[in-house]
């Protein structure tokens, strides 16, 4: 028998190294995930503005040999490595792995993930993944140089034929970040189905939860099928097989449609989490409950659904015949109308509410205003005839950009704004946020607007160089990149004095939030474990939705 | 984490097998056991959901080598999201087992591993205490026996509560009452 107390006691404090290093609590680990994300995306960040530097001006300034003349490598290197780190090692950990963790099992009332310790193996197979992916950098590859230049999508047969280690290094990255995540979704998706509070439907979960839910199931459907793809590039590049050699009876043609069955759901896999935050932000922002919480669960659940059925819009010139680039055009373009059904929900849930523009709220506005553009963009492009003229230009660089850089990135600082009071016990300065949102805002703009008249202009991608006519949209791309990255240091900055010396908040419920979900019922920062019972209903049964 | 079953008097103890030892029928027995949010049919129909999703990649290489090495990895990914929910569902397979007669009550734990405990005492002398304060908040004991136990610690407070009422007024209801002899 149990004998009583045994849940009486009070937990030892665990000492640093087996907080951090060892830890098996959902809120550790979501930090964990937070700072090494950032780190990465520092790293992968600096890349492009590498990049962007090169770019600044025609001709080739920067990336060169001894003797001056260009190196086109480099070039290749560095766009393969932000790609990697930006798709596998930033955004997936930061909303999925980081706010994921925290905040999803808070707010359906769990104790913890339902397998804290597999928790643990995601997050460290995680950081063993970036590490590799930032090693693939600088260990031996094509071109008798360092690193490989094949591209984030590692296409084969230019994968299979580059040279030295670093691809393999690369590959092998992307495979442990793929355990790291389909094992981080069995997680998510057993607490979720399985540990959600008392009373708790599936119609009553909060938006952010359910966003979390839908991305743990596209990443599980997702991902296997991505590292069947990347393990038969490996045995191409090593055991002599052929699955994607045309010489040998191979389809390179057939490794595009599995990587794009990964590839397009991982665009929804970046943003859905996103959309949860937002939903929460405006709604506690505006002082009133999300309009249409089911249209949007089931916009979620149909953005995913339809997202995994429109691979081919990304190989619209491989080749396809007629009536097959017809169906990926149409089905893409049904992805506007839960999309639509999103934003115009968010709309409908500021009309007519007592908005409050704090910078949480500002990110979110922004975010609506530049998923936008960057969805309104992705209309255009999902034309087969139109993509004929844009594909492979920097319209389609500014468009995913704008979905991803702007969108998922958006919410990722909306999100931190929003939660860093909860997570860390201290409030941000209110007037630095906004400098970095207004920033971030004006310089991302400036960077990716004048690469849609570069696309239009018929600018290709991924060469280090241009002509002269593309020379003032570059110039002005570049300026921008610049703000961008003083707006990205000056949030490093932010993090730093809101954690050392920002105002301490006491207050759980300190957005004044009277539909808050259970997060809020819970001291600043909460206490190493949480809902050992079970939480009442009526700390989280408050949407008039439900 | 709720799933009490509480069967009123004069109705069958569930499991009785486990009072074998006693033929009759308790005054009061109550089932306890720790909530999960899927049933175990909700969990084969989301396996099954899943499985069948991975169609649509799989179904297009059908007759092409390459579509072992997808299929492989995708029959791990179902594999051990079976497990997972499986797993996850057995761990909350704890139950707490309450029976009152007017002359002894028990308490039986059978824990996930398959590990039963058991706890009696004369009613008479059963202390029930909610601990308002404590952490779990209304942590609730049975003192009894030479001991004193936790019951319902994987309730809601608010269960406990309701639990500790139900449980004071079935051993009231069971012990004999005091009738003055007529004069």
């Amino acid at each position: 028998m149990a004998d009583a107390a045994v849940h009486a006691h009070d937990h030892a404090k665990p000492d640093f190294f087996t907080r951090w290093f060892c830890s098996t609590n959902h809120k550790d680990i979501g930090i964990l995930y937070l700072i090494t994300a950032g780190v990465v995306g520092l790293i992968s960040v600096a890349f492009t503005m590498y990049m962007r530097l090169e770019l600044m001006e025609p001709g080739v300034q920067y990336m060169t040999f001894e003797d001056g003349t260009p190196n086109g490598h480099i070039w290749n290197v560095m766009v393969t490595a932000h790609g990697v780190l930006m798709m596998f090692f930033v955004v997936i950990p930061a909303l999925f792995g980081g706010f994921g963790n925290y905040f999803m099992p808070l707010q359906i009332g769990a104790p913890d993930m339902a397998f804290p310790r597999l928790n643990n193996l995601s997050y460290w197979l995680f950081t063993a993944g970036s590490t590799l992916a930032i090693l693939s950098v600088f260990v031996p590859g094509g071109n008798g140089q360092m690193g490989s230049g094949i591209g984030w999508v590692l296409y084969a047969p230019l994968s299979t034929r580059e040279d030295g280690m670093s691809t393999d290094f690369a590959i092998f990255a992307v495979h442990l970040s793929g355990a790291s995540s389909i094992l981080g979704a069995i997680n998510i998706i057993t607490t979720f189905l399985n540990m959600r509070a008392p009373g708790m439907s599936m119609m009553k979960v909060p938006l952010f939860a359910w966003s979390i839910f839908i991305t743990a199931f596209m990443i599980l459907l997702a991902l296997p099928v991505l590292a069947g793809a990347i393990t038969m590039l490996l045995t191409d590049r090593n055991f002599g097989t052929a699955f994607f050699d045309p010489a040998q009876g191979g389809d390179p043609g057939l490794y595009q449609h599995i990587l794009w069955f990964f590839g397009h759901p991982e665009v929804y896999i970046l943003i859905v989490p996103a959309f949860g935050i937002i939903s929460h932000v405006i709604s506690t922002f505006s002082k009133k409950p999300i309009f249409g919480y089911t249209g949007m669960v089931f916009a979620m659940v149909g953005i995913a659904v339809l997202g995994f059925v429109v691979w081919a819009h990304h190989m619209y010139t491989v080749g396809m015949s007629k009536n097959a680039q017809a169906y990926f055009m149409l089905a893409t373009m049904v992805i506007a109308v839960p999309t639509g059904i999103k934003i115009f929900s968010w709309i409908a849930t500021m009309w007519g509410g007592v908005l409050d523009l704090r910078t949480p709220m500002l990110w979110a506005i922004g975010f609506l205003f530049l998923f936008t553009v960057g969805g309104v963009t992705g209309i255009v492009l999902s034309q087969a005839g139109i993509d004929r003229a844009y594909h492979d230009t920097y319209y389609v660089v500014a468009h995913f950009h704008y979905v991803m850089s702007l969108g998922a990135v958006f919410g990722i600082f909306c999100g931190i704004y929003y939660w860093i009071g909860k997570m860390s016990g201290r409030q941000y300065p209110e007037l630095y946020g906004k400098i970095h949102f207004w920033s971030m805002f004006i310089g991302a703009n400036i960077t990716f607007f004048p690469q849609h008249f570069l696309g239009r202009q018929g600018m290709p991608r991924r060469y280090i160089d241009y002509p002269e006519a593309f020379a003032l949209w570059n110039y002005v791309s570049t300026i921008g990149a610049f703000i961008s990255m003083a707006s990205f240091l000056f949030f490093l900055y932010v993090i730093y004095y809101t954690l050392t010396k920002g105002e301490k908040v006491t207050e759980p419920n300190y957005w004044d939030d009277d539909l808050g979900t259970l997060e809020w019922t819970l001291p600043n920062p909460p206490p190493e474990h949480t809902f050992e019972t079970l939480p009442k209903r009526e700390e989280w049964d408050k949407q008039p939705a439900h | 984490m709720r799933d009490v079953q509480d069967t009123a008097a004069g109705v069958d103890a569930p499991a009785a097998g486990l009072w074998a030892d006693r033929g009759d029928a308790p005054a009061y027995a109550a089932e306890l056991c720790p909530n999960r949010s899927l049933s175990r049919r909700g969990q084969r129909r989301f396996v099954w959901l899943l499985a069948g999703s991975f169609c649509v990649p799989l179904l297009p290489l059908v007759a092409t080598p390459v579509i072992w090495i997808p299929m492989a990895f995708a029959a791990l990914a179902v594999g051990f999201m079976a497990w997972a929910l499986g797993r996850n569902s057995a761990d909350a397979m704890l139950v707490e087992r309450i029976a009152v007669w007017p002359d002894e009550m028990r308490v039986e734990r059978i824990e996930p591993s398959g590990r039963v405990l058991r706890w009696s005492a004369d009613p008479y002398f059963v202390r029930l205490t909610l601990h308002a304060d404590a952490r779990p908040e209304q942590y609730l004991t049975l003192r009894g026996g030479g001991r004193e136990i936790e019951l319902g610690a994987f309730l809601s407070p608010d269960e406990r509560v309701r639990l500790a009422g139900e449980i004071e007024a079935a051993i009231r209801r069971a012990l004999p009452r005091f009738e003055p002899a007529p004069r």
